[in-house]
This record gives structure tokens, C-alpha cells and sequence, in this order.
């Protein structure tokens, strides 16, 4: 397949009023930029008539490919097909809801420069509900940066731009694309946040609502413990090892002091009872960490491949040609 | 038939031959009868599960004047999903037909399965129906539909019934191991695939002659339990582990402060409570399983690069999208 500067990779799902819409906006935005683009949209399992209006599209433009799913997989999966399928040297994403601008795209390219592998998007003025969208999404930002230690002030606009050797290695599943960027910092790759356009909706119903939230936390600990493995093993199911190790050595220590001191002691069954029960969690979790280790080792992850593409790409020369 | 159809391999009818038999040469050359009046070239591939001597002759005895038919057989007995993948492995059709080594379906409805198979769907399983039926094995089975329902969110009336017909691809992108094959809608619904079931008359030599051990009761339930896990977690372990984690060490959490909040205010001993110590095992058990699923998170990640979470049906590009269509199927389905 011959090379492209650019692909924009959009989900879709029940999105049929937006997508004709959605086409004529990335196009015009793209079309007085001289760059050689492919605008990927992947239907994912819609129930309207989403699939057969991007057909219709694909018809009458050539830069256009939509990728039909067999089922609903979820956004993620989506991405991941876009991603997957992509020619381009850059990757856009966006979603399919027109709240994203794609005018955003070329200057967030003007960005990737030579030490940036990503430049996310920031919902500067954002269109959505106070309450319900835009408090519980600040929290969340405030907690997924300090978390993952890719303080980034917008992980749920979906705008994002990734050099395409680098997020072409970035395993991606289940819900992971709120946490690209810091999936992708495990690879340590650099990433720019620029202010980007933000619509309200104009279609169709928000597919997103509170009652994720729970869903978010786990899945933040889950990157944590990936995170956390990649960079130091063992160590991280250690450090959770610690306050249990800590409890049960004061709780031993609190049941044994009576026996010497001969003082009433009422206290040394609960104490030692405690005590040895948060000496073997101690113990199962370090043992966990151990078995952590193990599939670690026996997977097929191979960061330091990751970090030799960051060290001889992007070239200057290549540069020229991306911006 | 003329000798020129017959090369042709449309329909691979695969007969998995575990303990269960009835008079499998028979029945044999009664699915062959049923196949053959259709038209359309057919093999019949019957997996031997483990060494059976005598079932071997039987089938040699019949194999020289059924050209279709070929016996594979197992070293050892490994289960019926293997035997299915054995057989799957061999097929030359682009269509495959699971067929019971036991009277369960009349053969002659076969027929009616396969012509239900030029629509739309991918996977097609048949429902004995009209069934007869004693009121236990309604209650036994309208018992465990209503369990898988419960725990998949989907609905099947006959998931014992080994009659399937599937096309290839469904095949190729599900692995089957244990006693998977029986929730082999479940897992192509989840994978996107189209299943239908259709109703076949039930044979009037089927019935189970054994009697249902408590031992396969318990199987059944692990089996139902380990779907949910595949359909619902596979790429998400610290949802299920972290919930019931979670719910584990915060009702103990809760617990325990509690008790040290009477000790220490209201004066309730603590050495006389078991209460203490059971508060602080599911504390212990809540973090345990958290961790458990921590780690699955590390498998799940390890792995991410092996398991494609989508299946692409099509990609549409420009005026030949047709041409396309085709290639783009063919990647997926070798890609898998």
C-alpha cells in the first residue's frame, strides 16, 4: 500500500444523520492541505442506517474506507480496526458525533514535531452538561493523571493524533481508549496537548452516562498495575504487600507484649488472629506479584522494542514530508 | 448424482463418536441416505473419540460401499469438543454439520436444516420439536435453559442437541475445548456471528436411557458459570475479580470498624467474638481476589497483540466494493 501522510480513523455507531455531515466537514477541513489523506470509518455493528449512508459515500469518495463489523465490539475494538487498517504515517481519531472539529486536525499536526509521538486534543470550552459531563470528567482527568503520571487535562476527547508506528504497537482492548496516552507513555512516547474546537451535540443521544464510573476505576487500577509492572516487576504487588505486612507485624507484636507484661489480656486472640491473617495476605499478594512476573516473562510484550522505534524515528527527513 | 457433483464437497457432516452410541453403522447409512437425496456432494467424517475396536470394524464393513465416508480416530479419548475440532480440521466443505452418534434428530429432516442454511445465518442449531418428554427432563432442562439465560442474557431451547450446522469460518475463529461445543451459540452470538435455531422433528428412537449422576448436574453449572466468565470478562478480569473484591473487603472493612468502634466506646468485648475474625477473613479474601484479577489484567495485556477483539464482515472502498468485499472476507477469516 502506498504511503500516506494521514488517516483519520472515526467510530461509528447509530451515528446515520451525522455521517454525511461528518464526511463533508473532515474533507473540507482536509482538502486545501496538500496532504495525501484516507479517511477510515468503522461501522461498528450499528442498528440504523449508519453502514449503508458511509457506503453510499465511499461511492462517489475515493479516500474514503468503511470498515463494516460483524458485531458490536464497543469503541475501543473500533479504534483498534481503524487503527489497525490505517495506511497513513499519522493516525487521527475522532468521534463520529461531530463534536469534535475537524479543522483541529491540521493544527494539531503542526504540532508533531520531531520529540512528539502524540498530540491529544483539550475540550477547552466544553458543550456538554455541568453536572452530569463535565464535573464527574474533571475528577476523572485529575485521577487518571496523577494516577498513570500522564497529567494530560482532557483523556476523553477523542481527538487524539499518534505517529502510526507507535500506536500501531500499543495493545488495545476492552475500554482502553480513554488511556492511550498513558498506555502509550510505557513506551515512553512524548505527548502535546493542544485547545481544540468542541461542538454540542447536534444528533442523536450521548451514548455515555454516569453509571460507568465504577467501570473507569477499575479499569485505572488495571493500567496502574500494567504500568506499574512495566517498569519496575514485582515491586508493584510489593508495595501493596507493605501495609499489610506493617498491620500484621504491629497486631503480632500488640499479642505478644501481654504474655511478657503479665497485664490482662484480653486482647491477644483478636490480635494474633489478625495479625497472622494479614501476615499470609502479605504473603499472597508478593506471591501474586511472583506469578505476575511469570506471565510477564512468558508474554509477548517487548518494550524495549517500543523504545528502539522512538530512539531512530522520527528521521528529519521525514519530518518535511509529515508536516 | 452424477460422478461430477460428488467430487464437490459442499456439506461436511461430522458424527463425533463418544460414549454415547446407538447403532452407529445404521445410523450411519441412514444420515447418508438423508444427505444424499439432496443432490449436493457431501462427506461424512465420523471421529472416533479414543480407540473403539469394534466400532471401527463396523464402520470398515460399511465404508466400502460409502464413498463419502472417512473415520478418524483419536488416540486417546479427549472430549467431544476435540473431536469436533478433529473432524473440523479434516473437512473439505465450506459447510459443516454436527450430527449426534445417537438417535436425536429423525434423518430425514436433515434436509430441512440444510436447505434452512442458505439464508443469511452463520450458525444454525436445531431444537428437537415436537418432543416428547417425561415432566422431569422438562423440569431438568427448562432448569438449565433458564440458568444460561440468566447468566448470558440469551435464550435457547435445546442447547443438548448435537445436530449444528455452521459455516466454516465460525469454525476456524472459535476455539472448542472442554465441553465448549454445547454453548457454541453463545460464543459465535458474542463473536457477531448470526445464529438461528430450527425446529427439527425430534427421532423417535431418542431417549437417554442412562439416569443423570449428581456429577453432571455440577458440571453442567461450572460450565454455564465458565461461559459467563468467557462471554462477559474475557478482556476485562478485574470487573468480575475487583467487584466481588471490592464487595468482599468493604463489607468486612465495614465489619471490623464497627466492632472496634463498640469495643472501644461502648464497652463490647472483642476476645468473645468469632465475628472479628470472620470480618477480617473477608478482608483478606476481598484483597486476595482483587489481586487475582490483577494479575488476569496482566495476562489479558501480555496477550492483547494475539486476540483481535473485533471481525471485520467487510471493507467497502470506491465502486468495486463488491471485489473487495470478497478479499477483505478471506483476510478475516485467515487472519483469525
Amino acid at each position: 500500500m502506498k504511503s500516506l501522510d494521514l488517516s483519520v480513523v472515526v467510530p461509528l455507531y447509530n451515528e446515520e444523520e451525522s455521517v454525511e455531515l461528518l464526511h463533508r466537514r473532515i474533507s473540507e477541513a482536509l482538502q486545501d492541505t496538500a496532504l495525501a489523506y484516507e479517511i477510515l470509518f468503522v461501522d461498528d455493528g450499528s442498528r440504523d442506517r449508519t453502514l449503508e449512508r458511509a457506503a453510499g459515500i465511499a461511492d462517489r469518495d475515493p479516500r474514503l474506507r468503511v470498515v463494516e463489523f460483524r458485531a458490536n465490539y464497543g469503541q475501543t475494538p473500533a479504534m483498534a480496526a481503524g487503527i489497525d487498517l490505517a495506511a497513513g504515517r499519522v493516525i487521527a481519531t475522532m468521534d463520529g458525533d461531530l463534536q469534535n472539529d475537524p479543522r483541529d486536525i491540521p493544527v494539531m499536526l503542526a504540532e508533531m514535531d520531531d520529540d512528539t509521538h502524540m498530540v491529544v486534543g483539550w475540550r477547552k470550552d466544553r458543550q456538554d452538561k455541568l453536572l452530569t459531563r463535565k464535573v464527574p470528567s474533571w475528577i476523572a482527568n485529575r485521577l487518571i493523571g496523577k494516577v498513570t503520571g500522564v497529567p494530560i487535562r482532557d483523556n476523553g476527547c477523542s481527538l487524539k493524533l499518534y505517529r502510526a508506528s507507535v500506536i500501531k504497537r500499543v495493545p488495545l482492548y476492552s475500554e482502553m481508549h480513554r488511556f492511550i496516552p498513558a498506555m502509550a507513555s510505557i513506551t515512553g512516547a512524548h505527548v502535546k496537548e493542544v485547545a481544540v474546537r468542541h461542538h454540542a451535540r447536534q444528533f442523536g443521544a450521548s451514548k455515555y452516562g454516569l453509571s460507568r464510573t465504577y467501570k473507569v476505576l477499575l479499569d485505572l487500577l488495571a493500567i496502574k498495575t500494567i504500568i506499574g509492572f512495566t517498569q519496575r516487576p514485582l515491586l508493584w504487588f510489593g508495595l501493596l504487600a507493605v501495609p499489610f505486612m506493617i498491620g500484621s507485624l504491629v497486631a503480632l507484636v500488640a499479642a505478644v507484649i501481654p504474655v511478657f507484661t503479665m497485664v490482662d489480656g484480653e486482647l491477644i486472640l483478636p490480635f494474633a488472629g489478625t495479625g497472622v491473617l494479614f501476615g499470609a495476605l502479605a504473603i499472597f499478594l508478593i506471591m501474586g506479584g511472583a506469578l505476575g512476573e511469570l506471565i510477564y516473562a512468558t508474554g509477548n510484550v517487548d518494550l524495549t522494542e517500543y523504545s528502539r522505534l522512538l530512539a531512530v524515528e522520527p528521521t528529519r527527513a521525514e519530518r518535511g514530508k509529515d508536516v | 448424482m452424477s460422478e461430477a457433483q460428488r467430487d464437490v464437497v459442499r456439506y461436511s457432516v461430522i458424527v463425533p463418536v463418544g460414549r454415547r452410541v446407538d447403532y452407529l453403522a445404521t445410523l450411519i447409512a441412514e444420515y447418508a441416505e438423508a444427505l444424499g437425496s439432496i443432490g449436493a456432494g457431501f462427506e461424512l467424517i465420523v471421529v472416533l473419540d479414543g480407540p473403539k475396536r469394534e466400532l471401527l470394524e463396523a464402520l470398515k464393513s460399511v465404508a466400502g460401499s460409502m464413498p463419502e465416508l472417512r473415520v478418524i480416530e483419536l488416540a486417546r479419548a479427549f472430549g467431544e469438543s476435540a473431536a469436533l475440532t478433529a473432524g473440523f480440521d479434516a473437512a473439505r466443505g465450506g459447510i459443516l454439520v454436527t450430527l449426534p452418534a445417537y438417535y436425536q434428530v429423525d434423518p430425514a429432516e436433515l434436509p430441512k436444516l440444510l436447505a434452512a442454511a442458505e439464508g443469511e445465518d452463520d450458525l444454525l442449531i436445531a431444537v428437537r420439536w415436537p418432543r416428547a418428554s417425561t415432566f422431569l427432563d422438562r423440569l431438568r432442562r427448562g432448569g438449565f435453559h433458564a440458568l444460561f439465560k440468566l447468566v448470558s442474557g440469551i435464550e435457547y431451547r435445546d442447547l443438548g442437541c448435537g445436530v449444528r450446522l455452521l459455516k466454516r469460518e465460525v469454525a476456524a475463529e472459535i476455539p472448542l475445548y472442554g465441553d465448549q461445543h454445547r454453548f457454541l451459540p453463545a460464543l459465535a452470538t458474542k463473536r457477531g456471528f448470526r445464529v438461528r435455531e430450527v425446529e427439527l422433528a425430534q427421532s423417535p428412537k431418542d431417549m437417554f436411557r442412562g439416569r443423570y449422576r449428581l456429577r453432571e448436574y455440577l458440571h453442567g453449572v461450572l460450565d454455564v458459570l465458565t461461559i459467563f466468565f468467557l462471554v462477559r470478562f474475557t478482556k476485562k478480569p478485574l470487573r468480575f475479580f475487583g467487584t466481588i473484591g471490592a464487595l468482599a473487603a468493604g463489607f468486612g472493612g465495614v465489619f471490623v470498624i464497627v466492632m472496634v468502634i463498640q469495643r472501644a466506646f461502648f464497652g463490647v468485648g472483642l476476645a468473645d467474638r468469632p465475628a472479628l475474625l470472620l470480618a477480617s477473613l473477608l478482608v483478606v479474601l476481598g484483597v486476595q481476589t482483587f489481586a487475582l484479577g490483577l494479575v488476569g489484567e496482566l495476562i489479558i495485556f501480555t496477550h492483547a497483540s494475539d486476540m483481535k477483539e473485533y471481525a471485520v464482515r467487510s471493507i467497502i472502498q470506491g465502486r468495486n466494493s463488491k471485489a473487495l468485499q470478497q478479499e477483505s472476507k478471506e483476510a478475516a477469516a485467515g487472519g483469525q
